[in-house]
């Protein structure tokens, strides 16, 4: 009878297990947010060099260092919860915006920065969000839970645009 | 003693697994349990649909029904396939110019606003028609920055403002948000349409996806609110039959970009409860389909979708409204948005068009 009680309750514990959040492991955080910080600096960097628009100018220059200012809070987390923060890498799409912008000029340069700005924002709220929230790296949690009120505002920001 | 002790533990280990029927409203709360795949291998596409698909398999895409909700929403998109495919043969992705947006709060949550596109011509001497159009993504993933192809080159063909409607997705915000918000920035056209120079009496529905279930809906909505009733709706692959077993969850269980397994994994995280996916808000086929306007209803052959779309027009029509559907051969779901390079989209796009621009009443 013992014996059955045990299997019962490791069955009840193996079942438990994934309705619990099954967070981003901290070195994927770290990656992620890091790669989204260089595509923002990328980008924000091609559009600088080409636009003529003082609006677009002023969103590209304070973008260049709030994702500076946000890749530096990361890493230091990082280096506080001993997780290993490997030079950032553009995922696919991320470089195949960055060609994307390449191929644009002037004014249709601008527009393809905004749209795209739009969307990444989107995601990088999505991201730092969801690590804030469950985390398991307290360093990293807090890093995270003081971006996110950063990159609500671009939003913000970028909604006027 | 013993006894009956295991039996509360057997009985709390059920209602453990009921539970997990349905996700937490966590971002990161896992995927469900993997189901058996289905053999099927699904039809070619046509080879400009296909390359689209090259291109998307070429950007790494993880597969959705076994990420959590954050991880699939970084995950490419069709959209982003389709531009790469542009950018390869030369062509601008930059936004058209022809049109403006502007993005305006319906509802106090940052995600109830909505993409306002306009032509950026003159002003017109009359009002311009009006089309609510509702993005896709199963209600989880993706937003208005995703699905910018369909309103853009509905905004440009009819000369209309097309509203975009951005929505609380799940799981953060489960059904019927989703619904609600559709229904809200409905009402909220009506009533601001003029102020944008549009024509409140010329205003259309129209969605993709999820967002072809909410146009239905939000007709269905508005017939049982006493609202204006919309002049046309335009409803893309809807969601709209929960039977998994359709012909077309078979045929196309494992077609790309959408397979069944994530029709699965949409529902697991947008309802609370397993009874939310027989809803007739979603299940459409089975909810009250009278008086509602003149409908157009497109479909991809290569979609797991496409029997919703199909059974969706029968049971308009066995209730008596005036429905036509069209189902394109060679496309996948997604298509609708490819119009640039693929010419089964092009077709779907003009045909789309031409039916709203009669119900405007124009040529």
């Amino acid at each position: 009878m013992k014996t059955e009680i045990i299997v019962l309750i490791a069955a009840y514990t193996f079942f438990a297990v994934p309705a619990q959040a099954q967070v981003m492991p901290p070195a994927e955080y770290v990656a992620t947010a890091g790669a989204s910080d260089l595509y923002e600096r990328t980008s924000s960097e091609l559009v600088l060099q080409t636009t003529a628009d003082p609006k677009v100018r002023e969103f590209a220059t304070m973008m260049l260092k709030a994702h500076a200012a946000s890749t530096a809070e990361v890493k230091a987390a990082a280096a506080k919860s001993k997780v290993e923060a490997a030079p950032p890498e553009l995922t696919p799409v991320q470089a195949e915006m960055i060609a994307q912008l390449r191929a644009e000029a002037g004014t249709t340069r601008d527009v393809a920065y905004i749209a795209q700005q739009k969307g990444a924002h989107g995601q990088a709220l999505s991201v730092q969000a969801a690590y804030a929230k469950d985390g398991t790296s307290a360093p990293l949690r807090a890093a995270a839970a003081k971006i996110v009120p950063v990159v609500e505002h671009h939003i913000a920001m970028l909604k006027a645009m | 003693m013993k006894l009956v002790l295991i039996a509360g533990l057997a009985t709390s280990l059920g209602a453990s697994s009921i539970a997990l029927a349905q996700s937490c409203v966590s971002t990161n709360s896992p995927p469900p349990p993997k189901q058996t795949a289905a053999a099927a291998t699904p039809d070619q596409a046509e080879p400009d649909m296909q390359s689209v698909l090259d291109t998307l398999a070429s950007l790494g895409p993880k597969p959705i029904e076994a990420l959590t909700p954050v991880k699939a929403r970084l995950q490419p998109s069709a959209a982003d396939a389709t531009r790469a495919v542009m950018r390869k043969k030369g062509l601008s992705t930059a936004p058209d110019l022809t049109v403006m947006t502007e993005d305006i709060a319906y509802g106090p949550d940052p995600m109830q606003f909505a993409r306002v596109y306009k032509p950026a011509a003159e002003p017109a001497s009359s009002p311009l028609p009006v089309v609510v159009y509702y993005h896709g993504g199963g209600w989880v993933i993706a937003d208005v920055n995703t699905y910018d192809a369909t309103p853009r080159l509905l905004a440009k063909q009819l000369n209309a403002i097309v509203v975009s409607v951005e929505y609380r997705r799940a799981p953060e915000a489960k059904f019927p948000a989703q619904h609600d918000d559709a229904a809200m920035a409905y009402q909220w056209t009506l009533k601001n349409a003029e102020s944008w120079g549009g024509n409140p009496a010329k205003v259309a529905l129209a969605g993709e996806s999820a967002g072809g279930n909410l146009a239905v809906a939000t007709a269905v909505f508005a017939r049982d609110h006493g609202l204006a009733a919309p002049i046309h709706v335009l409803a893309i692959y809807p969601i709209a039959n929960s039977d998994m077993d359709l012909p077309s969850r078979m045929d196309s269980a494992n077609a790309k970009p959408l397979n069944k397994a994530m029709l699965g994994w949409f529902g697991y995280y947008y309802s609370k409860t397993k009874a939310d996916q027989l809803d007739p808000r979603i299940n459409l086929v089975k909810a009250n389909l009278r008086d509602l306007p003149p409908t157009t209803i497109v479909n991809a052959q290569i979609d797991p979708l496409r029997s919703d779309g199909e059974t969706l027009a029968t049971a308009m029509k066995a209730a008596g409204d005036k429905v036509e559907q069209k189902t394109f051969p060679g496309v996948t779901h997604e298509f609708f948005g490819m119009g640039a390079v693929v010419r089964g989209a092009y077709d779907a796009n003009a045909y789309a068009v031409s039916r709203l621009r009669a119900a405007f009443g124009e040529k």
